[in-house]
This record gives C-alpha cells, sequence and structure tokens, in this order.
C-alpha cells in the first residue's frame, strides 16, 4: 500500500478549501470575515511562539551574560588593574583560557555586558594597555569588525556604540565604509567613532559635508569625544578654525564658540570679538557674547554696550549676564547697566540687571543699595528676591 | 421598523467597521515600524552615560498640581526628588489644599516663604506664596512648592508652575504618578535628536494598582488584580504602544497625557498656557500649542516614547470610572467645539486633515454608532430577526481580532523593554482581553455618552476627588510616633472623607 505524505502547506491548504466549501452558502462578505478570521488566528498564534522564542532566548542570553561575570570579571579586572603591562599570553593564561582559544560571535556578545561595565566603573583607574591587551585576547576586535560588517543595521549601530563604551578599536577601513552613508544614524555613529579614534583629522568630515544635520544629540556626543581626546592626550581640533570655513554649518559654528568657552580657549577671544562685531545672526551672536562674557574677556565689554542697544531680547539677556561675568568694575559700564534698569519695562531683563549689578564689585553694591532707596516701592519685591539666597536667581526666566 | 433601515445600518456598519479595523490593522503596522526603528538606534544605558557626562544637557522643571493630596504628597514627593536627572527642578503646586497638603510639605522639607518676584506669563488664580527649603540637603534644594488660591481645575495649578519653572522643557504630571528613575533622560532624548523643534513630549503610561512601591519608587510592577483598572491598563497600552506611536511616526498625535507629559515651555506660554474651561485640558494644549506652530509657520514634532515612564492609579471601581469616562466625554465633545476650525483645514497639516478627523469618526461618533448598533441588536432580539447562522462569526472575527491586537501589544512591550518583571504577569492582560469586549468597553460607551449628554444639556460639572486606594507598599507603614499623631491623622482622614462625600452629594445635586 502506498503512502503519500503531504507537505505542510499542502495540509494548510486543505483547511483552507474546507472553509471556503463549508461557507460556499453563505454571503460574500461573511466568507471574506471568515478567512479574515483566519488570518488573524494564525497571525496571532505566530506572534505568540514568536515571543516564546524570544524570552526563551533571552533567558539563555542572561544565563551566559552571568556566568561569564562570574568567571571572568574579577580577573579581567585585576588584570587591567594591574601597573605593569602584562602579554597577551599571560592574560590568556590568568583567564585560563585555551591556547588555540576561539570565539563565536554568540559567545563575544555575551562578554560585552561585562567588558562595558568594568570600562564604565574602572576606566580611568585601568591601565590602557592591559586593557586593550584583554580586550585582543577575547577577539573583541575581530568581533566588532565582523559586527560592523554584518547585514543587521542594529548590529552595525550597537558595535559602533559598544566599541565607544568599551574604549574598543575597530579596523580604520571597515569603521570608515560608513561615513558617508544614507542612514544618518549609523553615519553619525560611524563619524563619533572617527572622531572618537582618529588620529590626523578625524574632524573633517564634519566641516567638508554640506548636508550635515548637526542636531543636539551630536553636540552632547562630540563634547564627550573630545573631553575623551584630551583625557588620553589625542590631538584636539582648532575650533576657531571651524568657525572661518565657508561653507561651514551654523550649529557647527555655535557648537565650535561653545567648546572654545568649556575649554577655555582663551587665545581665541580677540577672533572671536571681531566675528561678534560681524555677526548679525542671533543664535551666533549669543553663543559668542556667553563664551566671551564667560571667560571674562574686558576688551569685548566696549563692543556688548555698543551692542546692547539695538540688540534682540535674547541677546539683551545674554548681554547684561556677560557684562556681569566680566566684571571690570568699569563705572560707565554700571552707569549703563544703572540706566537700562530704569527704562525697561519687562521684569525679567530687571531681575537680571539687577542682579548684574548687585555683582559687579563694590562700585556695584553701593548703585544698588542707591537703587533700593530711590526706585517706586512696588520694584521692592525685586530686590528682596535678589536678597534671598535660598532663591537661585540666576536661573529667573 | 421597515427592513431597509435595517439593510442601510447593516451595510453602514460593515463599512465602518472594515475601516476602523482597517485603520487598527494601518496602525500596527507604523506602530511597528516605529518599534523597530527605535530597538535598532536607541540603547538606554549608552543615552544616560552620554547625558550624565555633558555640560549640554539641557534643564528640565517638573510642575506636578496637588490639591488635598496630605495622604501621598510626601511619599510622592520624594519620589520626585529622587530621579536620577543632572538638572531638574520639581515645582509642586498646592492649589488652595483644605487639609494638610502644605503643612506636611513645610514640616517634612524643611520649607520658609521666600520673597519671589511672581511673574504671571499665563493668568491664574492669585499666587499666595513660594516656598523654598532652608535644608542643606542637596536633593531638598530641588523643591520649589508653589501656593495659590484654589482654581477648582488642574489647568489653573498647572499654569501657575509654567510661571514659576525656570527650564526650557516642563514635565507635567500628577503628585500621585510614580516615575521611572531614569524617565527624564527618556523624555529629554527625542527634543535632541530630531532635527525638528519637539514642542511635546509623551510617553507610555501604566497603571499602578497592585504594583510594589517603595519609598516612591516603582520596585515591582505588577498588572492590577481588579478588572477594572485591569481593563484600563490593557487600554492604554494599546493606546500607547500602537495608536499613538503610530500617530507619532506620522507626526500626527493627538494628545499628550495630562498625567505625564513633556512640553516646551515657551511654546506653551505663547499657546496662552492649559484652558481652565476645558473638561480635555491636556487634548486642548497640544491642539493650541499646534495651533501657535501652524500659525506662525514653524515646523514641529510632538513625539511618543515607548517606555513605560509613568505609573498611575487607575478608577478602583465603576463610580470613578463613570465620573472619569463622563468627564473625558464631555471633554471631547467640547474640543469639538471649540476646536472646530482647524477641522480639515489644510493649514494644520496632518493634525487638521488626518488626526481630527479620524477622532471626530472613530472617537467622537464611535460610541453613538455602537449603541445605535445595541439597540439594532436588542430589537431584531425581540422580533427574532437574527440570523443565528452569520452572527457567530462575525462576533469570532471580531474577537480574534482583540485578541490579536493584545498579543500584539505584548510583543511590543516585551521588545521595548518589558514593563513587568515577570512574563507569567501578561496572562492577566490575556485575561483582561477575553472579558473586555463583554463588559468592560459597553459599559465605557455608556458613560462616554452620558458625558456627550451632558455637554450638550450644559450640566455644570464639578471636579469630583478621584478615590485613591493608594498602591501596596514594600514597606509596612510607619507607626504613628505617638497617640495624638495617630488621632489627628484618623481626624484628617475623616474629614476628607466627609469632604469627598460633599463633593458628591454637590456632584449629584
Amino acid at each position: 500500500m502506498d503512502y503519500y505524505v503531504l507537505s505542510r502547506y499542502a495540509y494548510l491548504k486543505y483547511y483552507f478549501l474546507i472553509l471556503y466549501y463549508r461557507l460556499t452558502e453563505y454571503p460574500p462578505a461573511v466568507r471574506v470575515w471568515a478567512v479574515f478570521t483566519a488570518v488573524c488566528l494564525i497571525l496571532m498564534v505566530s506572534i505568540v511562539l514568536g515571543n516564546v522564542v524570544r524570552v526563551i532566548r533571552a533567558s539563555a542570553d542572561n544565563r551566559a551574560v552571568e556566568r561569564n561575570r562570574e568567571k571572568y570579571a574579577a580577573k579581567v579586572k585585576e588584570v587591567a588593574l594591574t601597573e605593569r603591562t602584562m602579554e597577551p599570553a599571560e592574560i590568556s593564561e590568568l583567564l585560563n583560557l585555551p591556547k588555540n582559544f576561539k570565539m563565536h560571535e554568540r559567545q563575544n556578545r555575551h562578554f560585552v555586558p561585562m567588558l562595558i561595565e568594568l570600562y564604565r566603573r574602572y576606566g580611568s583607574e585601568m591601565n590602557r594597555a592591559n586593557w586593550q591587551r584583554v580586550l585582543q585576547v577575547l577577539k573583541m576586535p575581530a568581533y566588532f569588525d565582523a559586527q560592523v560588517r554584518s547585514r543587521s543595521k542594529r548590529k552595525r549601530v550597537v558595535a559602533f556604540k559598544n566599541v565607544a563604551d568599551m574604549d574598543a578599536n575597530l579596523k580604520e577601513a571597515v569603521a570608515s565604509r560608513y561615513l558617508f552613508t544614507k542612514d544618518r544614524k549609523l553615519q553619525n555613529n560611524a563619524r563619533l567613532h572617527a572622531a572618537r579614534f582618529g588620529t590626523s583629522y578625524p574632524f573633517k568630515v564634519l566641516l567638508d559635508d554640506p548636508n550635515l544635520v548637526f542636531t543636539e544629540e551630536m553636540v552632547v556626543k562630540y563634547h564627550n569625544v573630545l573631553l575623551y581626546r584630551q583625557a588620553n592626550g589625542m590631538s584636539m581640533p582648532n575650533f576657531i578654525h571651524w568657525c572661518n570655513r565657508t561653507p561651514v554649518n551654523e550649529e557647527l559654528r555655535i557648537f565650535a564658540i561653545n567648546e572654545i568657552r568649556l575649554f577655555r580657549r582663551r587665545e581665541d577671544c580677540p577672533e572671536m570679538l571681531s566675528m561678534l562685531q560681524n555677526s548679525r545672526e542671533e543664535r551666533f551672536s549669543c553663543a559668542l557674547i556667553r563664551a566671551l562674557g564667560d571667560m571674562e574677556y574686558v576688551p569685548a565689554e566696549k563692543e556688548f554696550c555698543r551692542r546692547y542697544l539695538s540688540a534682540s531680547y535674547t541677546e539683551r539677556q545674554q548681554l547684561a549676564t556677560a557684562l556681569g561675568q566680566i566684571n571690570s568694575g568699569n563705572p560707565e559700564v554700571l552707569k549703563f547697566l544703572e540706566d537700562d534698569f530704569l527704562q525697561t519695562t519687562d521684569a525679567v531683563t530687571r531681575m537680571l540687571l539687577l542682579r548684574t549689578i548687585r555683582g559687579y564689585g563694590e562700585i556695584g553694591r553701593e548703585a544698588y543699595e542707591r537703587l533700593k532707596r530711590e526706585t517706586p516701592k512696588a520694584f521692592a519685591i525685586f530686590y528682596e528676591h535678589i536678597e534671598c539666597d535660598l532663591i537661585d536667581s540666576s536661573r529667573y526666566a | 421598523m421597515p427592513e431597509w433601515v435595517y439593510d442601510a445600518f447593516s451595510y453602514f456598519v460593515m463599512a465602518y467597521s472594515a475601516i476602523i479595523l482597517g485603520s487598527y490593522v494601518f496602525f500596527a503596522i507604523l506602530a511597528f515600524l516605529e518599534h523597530k526603528k527605535h530597538y535598532t538606534y536607541h540603547d538606554d544605558d549608552y543615552t544616560i552615560e552620554e547625558l550624565k557626562k555633558s555640560p549640554y544637557t539641557p534643564g528640565i522643571s517638573i510642575v506636578a498640581p496637588a490639591y488635598n493630596e496630605e495622604k501621598t504628597v510626601i511619599t510622592n514627593v520624594q519620589s520626585l526628588l529622587s530621579l536620577d536627572y543632572p538638572d531638574f527642578e520639581v515645582v509642586i503646586v498646592n492649589d488652595g489644599s483644605k487639609d494638610r497638603t502644605l503643612e506636611l510639605l513645610i514640616e517634612n522639607f524643611e520649607l520658609v516663604k521666600v520673597p519671589y518676584a511672581y511673574i504671571e506669563k499665563i493668568k491664574t488664580k492669585p499666587f499666595k506664596g513660594l516656598y523654598k527649603t532652608k535644608s542643606d540637603n542637596p536633593a531638598f534644594k530641588r523643591l520649589t512648592v508653589v501656593d495659590k488660591v484654589n482654581g477648582g481645575t488642574k489647568a489653573d495649578a498647572s499654569n501657575a508652575g509654567v510661571n514659576v519653572v525656570s527650564n526650557k522643557f516642563f514635565v507635567c504630571t500628577d503628585v500621585d504618578c510614580v516615575l521611572e528613575k531614569n524617565a527624564l533622560y527618556r523624555m529629554i532624548w527625542p527634543t535632541m535628536a530630531s532635527t525638528r523643534r519637539v514642542i511635546a513630549v509623551s510617553a507610555t503610561m501604566r497603571m499602578s494598582n497592585g504594583s510594589l512601591v517603595e519609598d516612591g519608587k516603582m520596585v515591582d510592577p505588577r498588572p492590577p488584580h481588579d478588572f477594572i483598572p485591569l481593563s484600563q491598563d490593557l487600554e492604554y497600552t494599546r493606546s500607547f504602544l500602537i495608536g499613538k506611536t503610530a500617530l507619532s511616526r506620522i507626526n500626527a498625535m493627538q494628545n499628550v497625557s495630562g498625567g505625564f507629559g513633556m512640553f516646551d515651555r515657551e511654546v506653551v506660554i505663547k499657546a496662552g498656557g492649559y484652558d481652565g474651561d476645558s473638561f480635555a485640558e491636556d487634548m486642548d494644549m497640544v491642539a493650541r500649542m499646534i495651533r501657535y506652530m501652524c500659525d506662525s509657520g514653524e515646523d514641529y514634532r510632538v513625539v511618543q516614547i515607548p517606555e513605560t515612564c509613568c505609573w498611575t492609579e487607575g478608577p478602583p471601581n465603576f463610580k470613578v470610572l463613570n465620573r472619569q469616562r463622563t468627564r473625558w466625554g464631555r471633554g471631547l465633545f467640547q474640543f469639538f467645539t471649540v476646536h472646530r476650525d482647524m477641522l480639515w483645514n489644510r493649514d494644520y497639516r496632518q493634525y487638521g486633515m488626518f488626526t481630527l478627523p479620524y477622532i471626530l469618526i472613530f472617537e467622537l461618533l464611535a460610541p453613538v454608532i455602537e449603541f445605535m448598533g445595541y439597540f439594532m441588536v436588542i430589537s431584531l432580539l425581540v422580533q427574532w430577526a437574527i440570523n443565528w447562522n452569520t452572527i457567530w462569526i462575525a462576533f469570532l472575527g471580531l474577537y480574534v481580532f482583540a485578541q490579536l491586537l493584545t498579543v500584539t501589544i505584548i510583543s511590543y512591550d516585551v521588545w521595548v523593554g518589558t514593563s513587568f518583571k515577570r512574563r507569567t504577569d501578561y496572562l492577566w492582560f490575556v485575561l483582561a482581553s477575553l472579558l473586555e469586549p463583554l463588559f468592560y468597553h459597553p459599559i465605557n460607551v455608556f458613560f462616554s455618552l452620558r458625558g456627550y449628554v451632558k455637554q450638550i444639556l450644559g450640566t455644570q460639572m464639578v471636579w469630583g476627588n478621584m478615590t485613591r486606594k493608594g498602591v501596596q507598599s514594600a514597606k509596612k507603614p510607619a507607626a504613628p510616633a505617638s497617640v495624638a499623631q495617630a488621632k489627628s491623622a484618623e481626624a484628617a482622614e475623616a474629614a476628607a472623607s466627609a469632604e469627598n462625600k460633599k463633593e458628591e452629594e454637590n456632584a449629584h445635586a
């Protein structure tokens, strides 16, 4: 007797046909609805099974990560914190790894959380050479190279982030392949990687890209990259050069000015002042004013006073704060601030000016007391507000 | 009734159902794409590490109005103060509470009244004073308490908070909400990553009934084990993980929840702040912000993030649910009378051309059509004219579709980083989804219709208190230090319950 074995698709077709013929006496709408119901059922079962598989895999992964943590974390930490630079063979022996140690992608993945955790916690105290050798022994660079080359977008992005998170490294040829990719997020990650580890002029890609989109997210990340470079004694960019390049993204110019302020590059102040004299764009001017004020560049005072009368609302507030920060003790500036305090009708500006006057050295304190006596009673709340130590009046908006 | 009426109604319902089911499928696909994008590019730990180190991380203010919250205010303020973020302030607005809310805040956080120059950028009921701590505790220094005359609405209190906040973005929440520790990092990130100006950010909210909370922190999030909050939890999850996520993808979000949402302060002030007369003040606020942005020709985004950032206590019984849903129904009706000019208006982009028509047809009109459907079914039952051979297929299809949606949201929730520690907790969702279409949904239809009728008749509405059971605490409650304290606590509780009773009576009157 011959047995004929049907494929699973044939079985599925068979059930659909049963459904179809059972419903032939029903109107078309009901038949369509029945098919819709069957499709929903199949989808539902598939999603449930998919979830179950995903949950099982995730818990297996977690167990493997825990196992690695228990087995290696203490030893890796010990190696990374050792002052003496160790040889890879020695590290391998200490970690009890076999001589021809090879890793599968999945095994490497299970090491990643532990390594990131260790680097975050002990990164500042580590012997960098030993750390890099640990990563090499565990075949992490090769793993990340493979991940960045993989077809999955997520794997690529995650690989770039993990490399940054544990101070690993990638082959330059591999990392640079996404510097101009269409996928903006991936492109940003690749560029950040280049900026973090590049040795020649890694920021050139930012200056040369006419379609650059420089969001606040990038501002945060690039600043952290610059901190990393500074901490590791790597070359730092010339920010003022970024501003002078044409055409350069406006956001990038503002970022460059803010970085000059945060890295206290006082030698750039004269050039920033001349930029301010020619600047018409409000946000860029505000960044310049904030930087010059924060670095207490006294020659900027004159330009600030000149600019003040024709400045916009936001710019005025920046100028008043910057004049207070410079705090040169110049009576003319103080007179200027006092006059504006009496003329302005905006309460926020008034508070800001009053705070600046009060902080403007000894003469400022005297002027403040005089204003307190002379101005109408309605202003009393402003003085009380400024004098109250419990209120942070610099945050008043 | 003539037969053609039944036929016409049947065809209408078929077409309406087909479109509504189609839209659900469309939303589920859009939400899938959005979750996939989020999963591909977002890494919570990496984001937090980057933001922690950076001096560019923007400050955030948290505004939480409090009215007669003496039972929970201290724990909840402690919870807000313990959030993890480099630069944030907490502004509690005491909206003229009649209980000891303000006194308790003053006692526990060592507050003193300070001479604050209050500028009323948005009109509110009179400002009474501002309190800051004199303690050296750095966490307490983040706290500001605003005391004002009761305005009768949450909107008025929120506006007073907006007048005081000093950061560019503020989070509006309720004092009883429990926030996720990293909520602020998650909320701020979309504003930084977007190329367009993000005017509001919404995050997934869940029910805290049944969860374990310790010192105002969520220790063990669990699904509610009572039917009403459980059904509402399922409803919220479906709405946030499918509806809002999908709408966020096409920049057509209709609403940022009043329970937890982040807003651009400048736009809120320019849009005139919250409307105290509105029963759906959160939806109204978003509409007015969008109106302002579109009128001034600026590009904007309203974003929904999928991770659960906030837990709130859901209505524990039908009485409270009735009050809540009637208000929502009323608010929706009122919203369309106020913002009808935005409907089908190209000037308001996706919001005017897609979101508002969708809400009008499938949210505002849905209870009316469903009610007519119930009426038809009953009338057919009376006449014994139901075709039993086909109706079971129709019901089965709808039921299976509802289950499919539930399974989909569970898988989305697991995908974006599950909020429940035990996977078996999702079985409660499955249970709720089996019962919800039979009991919970029809009741909500009735409550919504009640709201419409009240709005049409112009019945005056009194804002009833939300009766709170309080969430489970991981620690045993501390015993009162003295008999006097215990007595005063009892007296305060009795006074509060009397107050609630009085308000209930007023509402009925």
